[in-house]
């Protein structure tokens, strides 16, 4: 009897272990056939950006830039004397008192007593 | 067959078990034995060839997947900025198979009025024929691909190949070079690319994706339009033969820009097999001219034996056997150094080389690599015609540039090497640091030489023949060259050869400019003159004034002339 029941459980877990083994082998089945649909379109994608990238060369070369903006633009040749160093700039004004308040001037106002604060206008004079 | 007893006692004792008349239980359990092992064996036999395959499946299926490409993949080159100058496009192809073709006159009705530009005959004969594949049309436009496709004849079908396009057209095409129909590269880098191992990669069926690297080339394709495009306004303007001009950068011996008009479009090859479009820079060799006087200075200077304040006899011509040496800017007098390198005196160079020897000439000439075929990445290259007995009479006009016939890429070498501090380095068309260049560096003039060459080619350009080249921030220094071209064997008045090498900054040297002009003609306004003071050094200065600015050099106003600014700074520092 006991024979028996360990022959049915056999039998139970072969057919639960077919069915387990097919349904792994559909889906990976399916997983195969994504990824070869993923990479042909990868594929494609990637030649059409290849001949995006010609065609916006193509748009973008110099000598056709060149002819183009001779046509429509009143550029000239940059002249050496139209170059400067970054350190060459006058230096940057300083920030407005109060820039953030919802009313400078009133706010610049209120502390008109003290004189040694610089103001936009004066700039620099007024702190010395 | 001989066994050993232990082996024939194991034999007996499985066949008692198994077939003998032992007991029922023993004999079971030695057939459950047996069927564990071979199941066991089975198994193991599986496992194995899973992983086998989970292993080696993914190389397998990706070569399954590039099947239908016929034509290779190659990588896309890149100019220094990274914008593309050659990649690749994917184009269908339209193929027959004449087998399975039902009715040929209708085919060949149907593709020749949709595709014009197929011959109806030869179409006819190919369809008609006994073979199982051929090519119709290669490289055929989407929109005709789609229509062929609703035709539906039976046996045509396309092919997407790789064609490689070159966006900039002409721009680059004798540095960059060109394909074939199966896209295997055949002249410039794309042969070079080729060499380097991508035909062996394709054979084996692995250079078929786009994942391959693309190549940076050192070019810079704005300076590189701005060169072109200056020196086709000069050709024309001096109704010259050809143009070439070529700038390289003297710490890394990278090639920023080459070009050499007439040039042709890569995208149509066949344009490339025209002689007169040769690359003059390094398919051809030519005379240098005066040139070749800053390398016989620097010999001189880096013996030893000259300094700068050493003179010589220029006062007569110098007579050697039936052969009499002239200057074109005579001046009969006694010149120091640096007059005869302004002036460009024949005569004085050709003193100067002659007092150091014909040997010692010869070894310098070759450690500058003057005498040696110059190797680049490109296969186009040219062997310098060298006298075959060197004699002093070769000595003396090889001083002012005549009688050696070099590459002009090579004489850019030798002269980046006068003005860098002194390192030859081998030019090359690929990117390349200053760290990479140091390495393949060879010294072979001294840091002093150097520092005096440049003083000296500045000096050119503040009071010789450069001073039409001198734009204004950029310190420019340089020499000019005038050759006269040999016909017939002798040397014309009037075909002529100019060329102007110049160097910005002089005092920190970056970039050496080359221009040269292939048989320029007198004008008006060059006062019927067409030496390279009236010609490639005017040209030279236009193609400064818009180059410096995209190779960042910054300009720089109210510099001390040479004398102050270089030597000064050279004797305090030694």
């Amino acid at each position: 009897m006991i024979i028996r029941i360990i022959h049915f459980c056999v039998i139970v877990a072969m057919v639960a272990a077919a069915t387990y083994v097919y349904d792994i082998k559909f889906e990976s089945t399916m997983q195969a056939e994504r990824l070869a649909k993923v990479r042909s379109d990868i594929r494609r994608e990637r030649d059409a950006v290849a001949a995006l990238r010609a065609e916006w060369a193509a748009l973008n070369a110099p000598s056709r830039l060149e002819a183009l903006a001779k046509r429509h633009l009143p550029l000239k040749t940059t002249d050496a004397r139209q170059f400067d160093q970054l350190a060459g700039l006058p230096e940057r004004p300083k920030p407005p008192l109060f820039a953030n308040e919802p009313d400078p001037i009133g706010a610049l106002l209120s502390i008109e007593e003290e004189k040694d604060i610089p103001t936009g206008s004066t700039g620099r004079q007024g702190a010395q | 067959m001989t066994d050993t007893p232990a082996t024939q006692s194991r034999l007996s004792l499985v066949n008692r078990l198994l077939y003998g008349n032992v007991d029922r239980e023993a004999k079971g359990r030695a057939r459950v034995g047996l069927a564990i092992v071979a199941f066991a064996c089975i198994y193991t036999v599986i496992c194995g060839r899973l992983v086998y395959l989970a292993s080696t499946s993914d190389s397998q299926t990706a070569r399954r997947g590039g099947g239908d490409i016929i034509a290779t993949a190659r990588p896309d080159i890149l100019d220094r900025n990274g914008e593309v100058l050659a990649t690749d496009v994917r184009m269908p192809s339209l193929f027959g198979e004449p087998r399975r073709i039902i009715d040929v006159d209708e085919a060949v009705e149907l593709l020749t009025a949709t595709v014009p530009d197929l011959n109806a005959n030869e179409l006819r004969e190919r369809l008609s024929s006994k073979r199982g594949f051929v090519w119709l049309k290669r490289e055929i436009t989407k929109e005709q691909q789609r229509q062929i496709h609703r035709l539906g004849i039976p046996g045509i079908g396309f092919r997407s190949e790789n064609k490689r396009v070159y966006p900039n057209g002409s721009e680059v095409s004798h540095l960059i070079g060109h394909v074939n129909i199966d896209n295997q590269g055949i002249a410039g880098i794309e042969k070079w690319l080729d060499g380097r191992g991508l035909a062996d990669l394709h054979s084996l069926g692995f250079a078929n994706d786009r994942l391959q690297k693309p190549v940076e080339l050192a070019v810079d394709l704005r300076v590189q339009h701005a060169l072109r495009s200056e020196l086709m306004a000069a050709k024309t303007k001096y109704k010259a033969k050809a143009a070439a001009g070529l700038i390289t950068d003297v710490r890394t011996g990278e090639i920023v820009s080459m070009v050499s008009v007439p040039d042709y479009d890569p995208n149509d090859p066949r344009e490339a097999l025209d002689k007169e479009r040769i690359n003059r820079l390094t398919t051809g060799v030519f005379e240098m001219g005066s040139t070749f006087k800053a390398l016989t200075v620097a010999m001189a200077l880096d013996s030893g034996k000259v300094s700068l304040g050493s003179s010589f006899d220029a006062r007569n011509s110098l007579r050697y056997g039936r052969f009499q040496i002239n200057d074109f800017h005579a001046q009969r007098r006694i010149l120091s150094v640096p007059e005869i390198f302004t002036y460009s005196s024949n005569i004085g160079t050709a003193r100067m080389a002659l007092l150091l020897g014909v040997d010692y000439h010869k070894a310098f000439l070759k450690k500058m690599g003057q005498l040696d075929r110059l190797r680049t990445e490109i296969p186009e290259s040219a062997e310098p015609i060298v006298p075959k007995r060197w004699g002093e009479l070769n000595t003396v006009t090889i001083a002012f540039g005549h009688g050696l016939s070099v590459a002009p890429l090579q004489a850019v070498m030798g002269i980046s090497a006068l003005m860098n501090g002194g390192k030859l380095i081998p030019p090359t068309f690929l990117k390349r640091t200053e760290a990479e260049a140091n390495e393949l560096a060879k010294q072979v003039v001294t840091p002093a030489t150097s520092d005096r060459m440049r003083y000296l080619m500045r000096l050119n350009a503040e009071k010789g023949s450069a001073r039409k080249a001198d734009v204004e921030g950029y310190y420019v220094g340089g020499k000019t060259g005038t050759a006269e071209k040999v016909v017939g064997g002798r040397y014309s008045k009037t075909k002529l050869l100019t060329s102007f090498t110049a160097v910005l900054p002089a005092d920190k040297p970056r970039y050496l400019i080359l221009i040269m002009l292939d048989e320029p003609q007198p004008l008006p306004e060059t006062h019927g003159y067409a030496t390279s003071g009236w010609n490639a050094v005017p040209v030279a200065g236009l193609v400064i004034g818009r180059v410096a600015p995209l190779l960042g050099v910054a300009p720089r106003f109210d510099l001390p002339p040479a004398d102050r600014l270089i030597l000064a700074a050279t004797s305090s520092t030694r």
